[in-house]
């Protein structure tokens, strides 16, 4: 289990350089920054396409767009070339999008996930193709309004759930899954920490606000982020060994959903009704959640 | 041995240490020897058993930048599903070694329409006649693709079922003679996080001293991390066409480094195959075929029979397809009066992929010989003796005919 950190236990030593072309206030750039500085420079950075490429000022060997499909493939072969040449004490690190991960990535991550590849995997998940425009992927919630689930007469945005990735790789029985918020770096940092000296193959997956894609005020990042955790709608946890589950953050009593959903472009549209399915479905998964922490699952 | 147990014996030999690879007929058994290899001990090596083949070339290609001597295997459908990833592997310059066991789409007999349609992808493809050659251009594959004035990935082709099933008497090198002819290969990236920096800034002073292209090898010219930390701008960065070309000049070079290593292996260990090309009773010929792979056993019998009738033919047995040898088939066409080309493969729209190649190499030419086309052994169909000795005569009769039409021959239906 990952050991309670506060935000002063954060190292110093940046990583990242200041300066990179993502958009203004972007989840998945603070994310890199928060990711790579947990790690520190004995790492290996991945990334296939996804807007992360773009974060090109973090200082560690990295390997971009080795085909959209292929991060699992690509770290795999990084972490077996590592351990020929002796150097498994450097940490191979995919920062991959969501697309790169639930969707066109999905193979190549079960297998890597089955045959337990000595890598560490974080999800950055902006919930849609937003380097392609934010077109839907298989991680974008239910309802929401995106290129290729508009909104309009015959439509009410994306009529599917979202994948739950973090609890299919637990299934994997791989030693480490977590969840993280870009909202909560001490929580996130404190689970790397965990997660890094571990062996075999670890799952990180991170909310990530898009203002852009998601139609928010790009100032209010933070808050989303706060607010999908604090209404349920995002709980952190974290898995071992594929067993052994406990929430890492529980808020007191969940705040309603609709005030995180009511400042987001994409669920603007929502009809009081569907405000409230998607609370029934997220009181209901947090009762689940709640039933199972601190205990053996699976 | 079978063809595909002597692709075993090479990639043990040349102390590959990363081998991934999937399933398919009639590459399976290469990939089953080679896990037995790694299980007994006989040789240490990381095997990663993945679950597709795009994952198999992508794992040899991230392996490779780390240090790994990487090697796959693959067949047919399998090399189309790894088809992308086979254009990563060229763009980033890894020497990952692959064999190809050939074999026709939605069928499972072998042609070499398979790794001809990889032609683009800028690997290079060298064609294997028996098992002999199979093992020892498996262990040249490594020399030249790590040569550091090549420094690109090598695709060797079996023909499926025809050699990878079909056991011959197959000589095995001595280990330290393969040693002392292979060194340990040791990666061109920059991929310890300690000398990272300072690594960058050597290259990016090497780009700006003007240095780039055209230096026999550029250090890591297919990496990202050079268009996005050397380049000023976001425009200049994606400004890549230099790739193309740098990669194209390696190409032309492998051209050389190909025969020296064809030459030397001939030296250490007695058999060498021509290098690009090999040409059989060409002496004084007037017309000859030119085959690649398997049916080049086939066409060597076919000549010896014409030769008997006092018949002036001869075959030329192409090995390497990509770099391919324009020079030396414009050498070959300035002593002979026609040329016959039987393609086991078809560009569909077009015709047969090596009669094409063939006709544009020599249209610069002022005298020209004939050149006619065949095509034969298509989706496995049996290649008798007789087909190419009427291929061959008929190649022989163009001689002195009128002008010739461009269709090509089917042979046996």
């Amino acid at each position: 289990m990952s050991k309670k950190m506060s935000i002063r236990d954060l190292r110093k030593e940046e990583v990242m350089w200041p300066g990179n072309p993502a958009c203004q206030g972007c989840g998945g750039s603070i994310i890199g920054r928060l990711i790579f500085k947990a790690l520190g420079r004995n790492s290996a950075r991945v990334e296939v396409a996804s807007c992360a490429p773009g974060f090109m000022n973090i200082r560690v060997p990295s390997f971009f767009g080795p085909a959209f499909e292929g991060a699992a493939a690509f770290m795999t072969g990084l972490a077996r070339g590592y351990k020929i040449i002796g150097r498994e004490d450097i940490v191979v690190a995919g920062l991959i999008g969501d697309g790169g991960t639930a969707d066109i990535g999905f193979q190549g991550l079960s297998g890597a996930a089955e045959r337990n590849e000595n890598v560490f995997w974080f999800t950055y998940d902006n919930e849609a193709y937003m380097n392609t425009g934010g077109q839907r992927s298989s991680a974008t919630p239910e309802f929401a309004s995106t290129s290729t689930t508009p909104v309009a007469k015959m439509s009410r945005g994306k009529t599917s759930e979202k994948k739950n990735v973090p609890m299919i790789l637990a299934l994997h029985h791989v030693p480490y899954v977590a969840t993280a918020s870009v909202a909560y770096p001490e929580d996130l940092t404190a689970k790397i920490v965990y997660g890094k000296e571990l062996r075999g193959f670890r799952y990180m997956h991170i909310n990530s606000p898009c203002p852009t894609g998601w139609g928010t005020d790009p100032k209010d990042t933070i808050k989303i982020a706060r607010l999908a955790v604090e209404s349920g709608l995002w709980p952190l946890y974290e898995i071992l060994d594929g067993r052994h589950f406990k929430l890492t953050y529980k808020p007191r009593e969940l705040k309603p959903v609709s005030e995180t959903l009511k400042i987001q472009g994409r669920f603007r549209h929502l009809k009081d009704e569907e405000i409230a399915s998607i609370q029934k479905a997220t009181t209901e998964n947090w009762s689940r959640l709640l039933a199972i922490d601190g205990k053996d699952i699976f | 041995m079978v063809g595909n147990k002597a692709v075993a014996y090479a990639v043990k030999l040349a102390r590959a240490n990363l081998i991934a690879a999937y399933p398919i007929t009639p590459q399976t058994t290469i990939v089953e020897y080679l896990s037995e290899f790694v299980a007994s001990g006989e040789l240490p090596a990381e095997f990663v058993t993945v679950e597709g083949e795009i994952t198999a070339q992508l794992v040899c290609l991230s392996g490779s930048i780390a240090g790994a001597r990487a090697f796959t295997a693959t067949s047919g459908e399998g090399l189309l599903y790894m088809s992308h990833a086979l254009h990563h592997t060229a763009r980033y310059w890894a020497p990952v070694v692959m064999a190809v066991a050939n074999r026709s789409v939605r069928t499972m007999q072998p042609d070499h329409t398979d790794l001809l349609a990889q032609r683009e992808t800028g690997w290079i493809q060298l064609y294997c006649e028996n098992n002999q050659e199979v093992l020892d251009t498996g262990i040249m594959a490594y020399k030249i693709a790590e040569d550091d004035r090549v420094r690109l990935p090598v695709a060797f082709a079996l023909d499926g079922y025809v050699l990878s099933f079909t056991a011959e008497p197959v000589s095995i090198p001595e280990q330290e003679k393969v040693d002392g002819f292979l060194k340990p290969f040791k990666s061109k990236y920059p991929v310890l996080p300690e000398t990272w920096d300072a690594e960058l800034e050597e290259y990016k002073k090497h780009w700006q001293q003007g240095k780039g292209i055209n230096e026999p090898f550029t250090p890591f010219a297919g990496d990202e991390n050079f268009s996005h930390l050397t380049m000023v701008s976001w425009g200049k960065g994606h400004d890549l066409q230099w790739r193309w070309r740098a990669h194209q000049e390696a190409m032309m070079r492998a051209k050389k480094v190909i025969k020296e290593v064809d030459e030397e292996y001939g030296r250490l260990f007695g058999r060498s195959y021509g290098g690009l090309l090999e040409e059989y009773r060409c002496e004084d010929a007037e017309a000859v075929i030119v085959v690649m792979g398997t049916l080049a056993s086939t066409s060597r019998v076919a000549v010896d029979n014409l030769r008997k009738q006092g018949k002036r033919v001869g075959l030329v047995k192409l090995k390497s397809y990509r770099p391919f040898p324009s020079e030396e088939m414009q050498d070959i066409a300035k002593r002979v009066k026609a040329i016959g080309v039987i393609d086991r493969n078809i560009s569909l729209g077009e015709g047969g992929i090596v009669y094409g190649s063939i006709r544009s190499a020599l249209y610069d030419q002022v005298e020209k010989p004939k050149v006619l086309g065949y095509y034969a052994g298509l989706a496995g169909r049996e290649v008798r003796v007789r087909d190419i000795e009427n291929a061959t005569e008929k190649t022989l009769k163009a001689i002195g005919s009128g002008v010739m039409d461009s269709t090509a021959t089917w042979i046996g239906g």
